[in-house]
């Protein structure tokens, strides 16, 4: 040993002690930085010739939790697949509306019921039939406007998968670069913590939209692929396609006006158990958009429908000709069962009751195709028209189960299917948002904690303390012998 | 070595997760404390609306029923209240003819047709009784006066018995005017046929069938008008064929009370059923409320009790998280 070899191993020592300190002071600046994974500094002894001679740093270790990152990321996806589906049946379920609400379709149909009761007693008089016919209105209006909803959540699941697909493209594609910048730093064996904190950002961000699975490579890099198999990232990033900005209607469905998606240039599936994307939100949209979108507006439809059926017979009116529409007409035509899809926008009450559309309230009670007023009394159309309301009848389309029911029956279930949906969905999320909410935990609790930092910092100054004395004595032993 | 540590951010996860769960309990809560009601009904309907819904729709229905009761109720008031004042005049008059008749004075007889005439024109005016402006003896046309006026209906039946010789021809002639399809119900009726039956529960329907074409009230009517044609001077010169046709039109009188009395029986037996669907009604919606609170209420008593452990909750949250955010190293060193 020389006092050369000492004065190297202290110097050795105050660089390493330097470097530590260097560390607690970032890992204390990043305590409530998310996506920062805690760095430690690993140390290992020098080595010159064939004795050991000081200190040296190996390496700066990021603690990071693989497995559990994987599971988080995971639990992420699923988590906002759940939210979005639970958003969309929250929000059918309230444009519905529960029935104790005046503006609900089960309120409008109350409302009409009793309007009709009322005006049964005083046919004659003109507020009672602008009752009728007023909240008749409300009804129509009610299931155009829940259609109307359906559909603007449609389309905004249609805007929302354009921008998830952009956020995706451009997340792969800054991986692609982090990975390159990556290998070559680790080649140079240089410091890659920070940037692999901002790549661990980046696929956070990919794993809320696709689910992801990471596997690390040799050389630093990451390859990113979706449980189901489609190859995110694997050197070069894949690229999706999707041209959203249509305007979404309810006629328009995935292949029949409404894009699908694209990967590398090939379609790919969004739906169904061998869709490669499902799990995210983008699935989740996409289900919104062609699944459940979809069929909320066939039951509001078949709901439609079964009003305008209702007051549809020919029995009901007989100075009605054939083939006019009933009370509630398809914009103003008779109802084409082939053109149910939409029939909740177009619902309209028939113009010849309507006297803003040119018609004459009377005819509420003498009936639509009636040329003069009858006997102001008559009560008997209104009667059967209440009549009709209430009639138990068998829905013909909506896929709601078998059986008869009045119209306010009919309402409910609808509302019923919605509001099981939704607990179903919101059930589902609950459970996803706890598990994720665990793993998050747990991914804090393995983040810095200043405490531990702080005793670290204690440490590193002892060290440094104790190496500089180290100097000190070996500059008083080389002034010893400068002196002799 | 690994280091047994707990990162910060996990403590304040902790923290401001839990602040959440409690500040959202108690939103609800409170509300729930204010309004007695549940707020996520979907939770507690467990997704099945159809009961609610059952309860909410006989709800509205059975305000309009209410108001559809009250209004009918007073129609069939009303329209009692005109048939006993006819029925009334008829009695008085029936026996004010009697009495004449058998008298010797022909001026009683004269008297007599002339209060006939009043009672007549009284009458008439009854049967055109309206509610606000719904005409009650008139059918379904309750836009129109049931009865044209009286002047009318006598002059008509003026011709009717021209040339009549004998009280008798006279009582023949105005029977077969009033049966006349072409007599009294061309002419002087003016409404429509009988009101059709209007729901006044859900299961019960009411019908206030009475116009002044029912044959009791047109029965009647054949009564009085055969006692104004004395006032108008019919069979004039025979004091003892007036006296006569008075006699007639008493006994026509007397016996149309029974009939009458029937009318207003059955008018009356609508008139209860009617109360009692509003009764029954009535009865339904209370039932219907307790039901509809049964679904949707919450205990206010639990309520409070939730609430009071949530408040506690917080704050000793918010102690703790003070504590804790004192115990740090930094502070000791």
């Amino acid at each position: 040993m020389s006092i050369g070899g000492t004065l190297a191993s202290a110097l050795s020592g105050l660089t390493a002690s330097a470097k530590a300190a260097e560390l607690v002071s970032s890992n204390i600046a990043n305590a409530t930085t998310p996506g920062y994974a805690r760095r430690e500094l690993q140390l290992g002894s020098r080595v010159v010739g064939s004795s050991g001679q000081g200190v040296q740093v190996v390496g700066v270790y990021r603690n990071v939790n693989l497995p559990l990152l994987g599971d988080r990321r995971l639990a992420q996806a699923s988590s906002g697949d759940a939210d979005a589906r639970a958003a969309f049946f929250q929000r059918f379920e309230t444009t519905l509306g529960t029935p104790d609400k005046a503006f609900s379709i089960n309120g409008r149909v109350a409302a009409f019921d009793a309007a009709l009761t009322e005006a049964t007693s005083h046919p004659e008089s003109e507020p009672r039939l602008t009752n009728v016919l007023s909240s008749a209105k409300a009804l129509a209006a009610q299931l155009g406007a829940a259609s109307k909803d359906v559909q603007s959540a449609r389309q905004v699941a249609n805007t929302e998968i354009a921008t998830e697909v952009n956020q995706l493209n451009s997340a792969l594609e800054r991986t692609v670069k982090l990975n390159v910048q990556i290998r070559r730093n680790f080649g140079l064996g240089q410091d890659t913590a920070a940037l692999q904190d901002q790549r661990q950002q980046l696929i956070d961000q990919i794993s809320k939209i696709v689910p992801v699975r990471e596997i690390q490579q040799n050389d630093g890099s990451v390859a990113l692929y979706t449980p189901n198999g489609a190859v995110l990232l694997d050197g070069v990033a894949a690229v999706f396609g999707f041209s959203g900005g249509t305007t979404v209607t309810p006629s328009l469905t995935l292949g029949a006006g409404l894009a699908g998606l694209t990967l590398n240039g090939y379609p790919i599936a969004t739906a169904g158990s061998h869709s490669m994307i499902l799990g995210g939100t983008l699935g989740a949209n996409f289900a919104v958009r062609d699944e459940l979108g979809v069929a909320a507006q066939t039951q509001i439809d078949a709901v439609a429908r079964d009003l305008v059926e209702r007051f549809a017979d020919p029995a009901l009116d007989a100075s009605r000709a054939p083939g006019d529409p009933g009370l509630f007409s398809d914009a103003g035509a008779a109802f084409d069962p082939l053109n149910e899809v939409g029939l909740s926008q177009r619902l309209k009450i028939n113009a010849a009751a309507d006297p803003d559309q040119g018609g004459a309230l009377w005819r509420l009670r003498d009936g639509l195709g009636a040329p003069a007023a009858g006997p102001v009394g008559d009560s008997s159309l209104l009667t059967s028209l209440k009549a009709a309301l209430n009639a138990p009848r068998d829905p013909a389309t909506g896929g709601f189960m078998a059986g008869e029911r009045s119209f306010s029956g009919f309402a409910s279930d609808l509302l019923s299917s919605a509001a099981t949906s939704h607990l179903q969905a919101d059930g589902d999320a609950a459970y996803h948002k706890t598990k994720l909410d665990s793993f998050v935990l747990m991914e804090a609790e393995s983040g810095v904690d200043t405490d531990q930092e702080m005793q670290s910092l204690l440490q590193v100054e002892k060290a440094y303390a104790a190496n500089a004395k180290v100097i000190k004595t070996v500059q008083d032993m080389i002034q010893t012998l400068l002196d002799i | 070595m690994t280091h047994i540590s707990v990162g910060d951010m996990a403590q304040s996860l902790i923290l401001s997760r839990r602040n959440a769960t409690l500040k959202d309990a108690i939103q609800n809560l409170s509300s729930e404390a204010v309004t007695g009601l549940t707020v996520d009904t979907t939770q507690r309907v467990r997704g099945d609306y159809l009961p609610l819904a059952g309860i909410e729709a006989s709800l509205t229905q059975l305000d309009a029923y209410h108001a559809v009761t009250t209004e009918t109720a007073i129609f069939a008031g009303q329209m009692q209240l005109a048939l006993n004042q006819i029925s009334d005049s008829g009695s008085t008059l029936s026996a004010s003819l009697l009495a004449a008749a058998s008298g010797s004075s022909p001026n009683r007889v004269d008297t007599v047709g002339f209060d006939a005439a009043q009672k007549l024109q009284a009458a008439m005016s009854n049967l055109n009784s309206r509610m606000g402006e719904h005409s009650l003896f008139a059918g379904v046309a309750t836009n129109h006066s049931a009865v044209a006026d009286t002047e009318t209906m006598m002059t008509a039946l003026d011709g009717a018995v021209a040339g009549s010789l004998s009280s008798l021809d006279v009582e023949t002639a105005v029977n077969a005017w009033f049966d006349d399809p072409l007599g009294f119900a061309a002419t002087v009726y003016q409404g429509g046929a009988a009101l059709a039956p209007v729901a006044v529960s859900p299961d019960q329907k009411a019908q206030l069938d009475v116009t002044a074409l029912d044959p009791a009230i047109v029965n009647m009517l054949k009564g009085l008008a055969m006692a104004s044609l004395l006032q108008r001077g019919v069979l004039a010169g025979s004091d003892v064929a007036r006296a006569d046709l008075a006699k007639r039109a008493g006994e026509h009188l007397a016996s149309a009370q029974m009939p009458f009395a029937e009318l207003t029986a059955r008018l009356g037996t609508t008139e209860a059923a009617i109360t009692n669907a509003g009764v029954r009604n009535d009865a339904e919606k209370s039932a219907l409320e307790t039901a509809r609170l049964g679904l949707i209420a919450v205990d206010p008593y639990e309520t409070a009790t939730k609430l009071q452990e949530a408040q506690t909750q917080l704050e000793t949250l918010y102690s703790i998280t003070a504590r804790m955010s004192r115990l740090s190293l930094v502070n000791f060193l």
